[in-house]
């Protein structure tokens, strides 16, 4: 007999990592491979490999990008003012300490905040699975409110059946609908509230696949939606004009390869990612600063950076800043 | 009463939906109803056979709540019966020519909506199609012969996967069609020219009620100012709809969206699995039928010039024959 899990590959059943978390796994293999470095180069080579990963993996995740910008710059720092290669390394090693806590921290913050827009008696419809979004449901529930939830399937991945069964371990009454029921329920629904793998400077959200529709569904009905999104996620290569790479997948995201079988043998998918929500379907983002409109991103972009507009250096000028500092050391 | 076994297999296999598509459950329905006057082998007098007949149609009708082509198919034949006279074996004729009859009209009437859904296709269109439906892929496999489409966006249609089967068709006919998951419509509407879809029931007011997820795409379509045409035959209109019934929406089994261990995993969850919605008639720029195309708002039309007759033999949104042949 197939397990729970087998059976749920059929369908393509396949969890990715909430942004928040992949941001801290990739901390954690950066960390990793500090043990590694014998010389400048190393660094080089190290750093290059991992800002690949993250381009190949969630090119999307502002928060990874980011916090490698911020990685890069201190070793390049380092680099430039020649300290020794095991400054350098206890110096990243303590920056990246700093992002973990930081980034739970402000997960948990603007959660807070989140779940102060959570009132009792309240339809809360989420989408996919988000770190924050769980964490302002279990401020929620500590608070003693009373809630009730729409979980979507949320495919390509299905995590929304991980989100429903967590939601209802913390003991609140859940129901899991198929993505295409959402306007069906909308009617009876309070709030949506879902997370965001990056926010552009406009206030435009990129979140996963379906996130857009469900809140163009809520506009039409009158049903607010809120977003939590800690400021390292907002994407600020936007800022001077860049758009937000969205990855996308195949079959595989959709069934397993004996259903594929069953197809035609021409049968081609095409399975986006993540999808882009226009502000004007969005009404408050929550940050760990507070909520506020999504226009409102470059009045706390100037007031979080002290000036407008920050400075931003791409990451692949990094990497290569990085690479022509140490190619003849 | 004793009923053919075919005709008991067929009303299972709607009702578990291994016969499955308003056309097809129509089809099946007359072909039932036909079986049912071939196969009869009760007294030889024209009351028992009359009264036979309208309990198969009874069992037909009660088979699914939603679809709206069952009922018909059945109204078409019976009200044939109904107003006929003659003995038992005239009747019988009777209905067997009138079953046929709908069968080969709801097959030329696919044909036909092709034909005319076509004309309405601007030429290097991008297709998004919801769902399977045999009038909508009529509709672009019609238009891709003339040379109109250049790409259709199928969605997956969960739970029960109906667009791998409409991939099926729309690749044997060569057209290219590209699979997507129904979350990813927003995503790929701004490059769609045109959404159709079919109908499983068209109600007296113009709304749509069509697979779960079709209104969605419609708001989606109507957001970014794409036509949405629905592809429908007429004995898809609803005449119980015309004096004021609500169409009911079938909540289908849970395990259609999950394997039962995972909801036996999770006991505080509850998996919700509503088979339709309801697509208001301001999304749907024209409604495609085998007569002509009409916007939605003129259902009515189309639904006097068909049933009107059965209106005054309708309690409750539906008819019992049981009850008239009495």
């Amino acid at each position: 007999m197939l397990s729970i899990e087998e059976l749920l590959k059929r369908h393509g059943y396949s969890i990715m990592s909430s942004g928040t978390e992949y941001t801290i796994n990739v901390l954690d293999s950066m960390r990793d491979s500090l043990t590694s470095i014998e010389s400048y180069k190393d660094f080089y080579r190290v750093y290059r490999s991992i800002v690949d990963r993250v381009s190949r993996e969630r090119p999307a995740c502002a928060q990874a990008t980011n916090v490698l910008r911020d990685i890069g710059l201190l070793i390049v720092d380092g680099v430039e003012n020649k300290l020794s290669i095991r400054d350098i390394c206890s110096s990243v090693s303590e920056r990246i300490g700093y992002w973990k806590d930081r980034i739970v921290r402000d997960c948990e913050e603007a959660a807070h905040i989140a779940s102060h827009r959570l009132v009792d008696g309240d339809v809360v419809l989420t989408h996919s699975r988000s770190l924050c979004v769980l964490k302002a449901i279990k401020k929620a529930r500590d608070d003693g409110k009373k809630l009730e939830f729409y979980v979507t399937e949320s495919r390509p991945g299905m995590e929304g059946l991980v989100t429903a069964s967590e939601i209802s371990k913390l003991g609140y009454p859940v129901k899991l609908v198929i993505d295409s029921a959402v306007r069906f329920f909308m009617k009876d629904v309070d709030k949506v509230l879902v997370g965001a793998e990056a926010v552009a400077v406009n206030g435009a959200v990129v979140s996963k696949v379906g996130t857009s529709l469900i809140s163009l569904i809520a506009h039409e009905a009158r049903v607010r939606v809120f977003v939590i999104a800690p400021i390292s996620k907002f994407n600020l290569e936007t800022l001077f004009g860049e758009l937000v790479e969205l990855p996308e997948s195949d079959w595989r995201k959709l069934m397993s390869p004996d259903i594929l079988a069953k197809l035609p043998e021409n049968y081609l998918a095409r399975v986006p990612l993540y999808d882009v929500t226009p502000p004007s379907y969005i009404d408050g983002i929550a940050t760990e600063k507070g909520l506020f409109a999504p226009q409102a991103i470059p009045v706390i972009l100037k007031d979080v950076y002290g000036s407008w507009p920050p400075a931003v250096i791409d990451l692949d000028e990094l990497v290569y800043k990085l690479y022509e500092l140490t190619k003849g050391v | 009463m004793e009923v053919p076994r075919r005709v008991l297999e067929i009303a299972d296999g709607i009702r578990s939906m291994r016969i499955r598509g308003a056309g097809r459950i129509a089809r099946s329905v007359a072909e039932a109803l036909k079986i049912a006057a071939l196969e009869y082998s009760g007294p030889g007098d024209e009351r028992s056979f009359r009264r036979y007949m309208a309990y198969v149609a009874d069992l037909l009708i009660s088979t699914r709540p939603t679809a709206v082509s069952l009922p018909n198919a059945v109204y078409y034949v019976m009200y044939r019966l109904l107003t006929s006279s003659g003995d038992v074996e005239e009747l019988r004729d009777t209905v067997v020519r009138v079953a046929d009859e709908f069968i080969v009209e709801s097959i030329e009437a696919v044909r036909r909506i092709g034909e005319i859904g076509a004309r309405r296709i601007k030429n290097g269109s991008v297709i998004l199609t919801h769902c399977h439906s045999t009038a909508a892929v009529s509709v672009i496999v019609t238009a891709y012969r003339m040379g109109k489409i250049v790409r259709v966006y199928s969605t997956e249609t969960r739970p029960f996967y109906q667009g791998r089967i409409t991939m099926r068709h729309l690749l044997e006919a060569g057209v290219p069609a590209v699979q997507i998951p129904d979350s990813a419509v927003r995503y790929v509407m701004h490059e769609v020219d045109h959404v159709i879809v079919g109908a499983d029931t068209v109600a007296s007011n113009g709304a749509v009620v069509n697979k779960i997820g079709t209104s969605q795409v419609a708001l989606a379509a109507h957001e970014a100012r794409v036509r949405v045409f629905v592809a429908a035959e007429t004995y898809k209109f609803s005449p119980a709809t015309v004096i004021g019934e609500l169409v009911p929406i079938e909540f289908r089994p849970l395990e259609e969206v999950v394997p039962r261990e995972w909801v036996e995993a999770n006991p505080g969850v509850e998996v919700l699995n509503p088979s339709f919605d309801v697509t208001p008639p301001e999304y749907i720029d024209a409604i495609i039928t085998e007569k002509g195309v009409i916007p939605p708002q003129a259902a009515i039309l189309v639904l006097m010039d068909r049933f009107g007759w059965a209106l005054s033999w309708m309690e409750h949104g539906v008819i019992s024959f049981r009850e008239i042949v009495k």
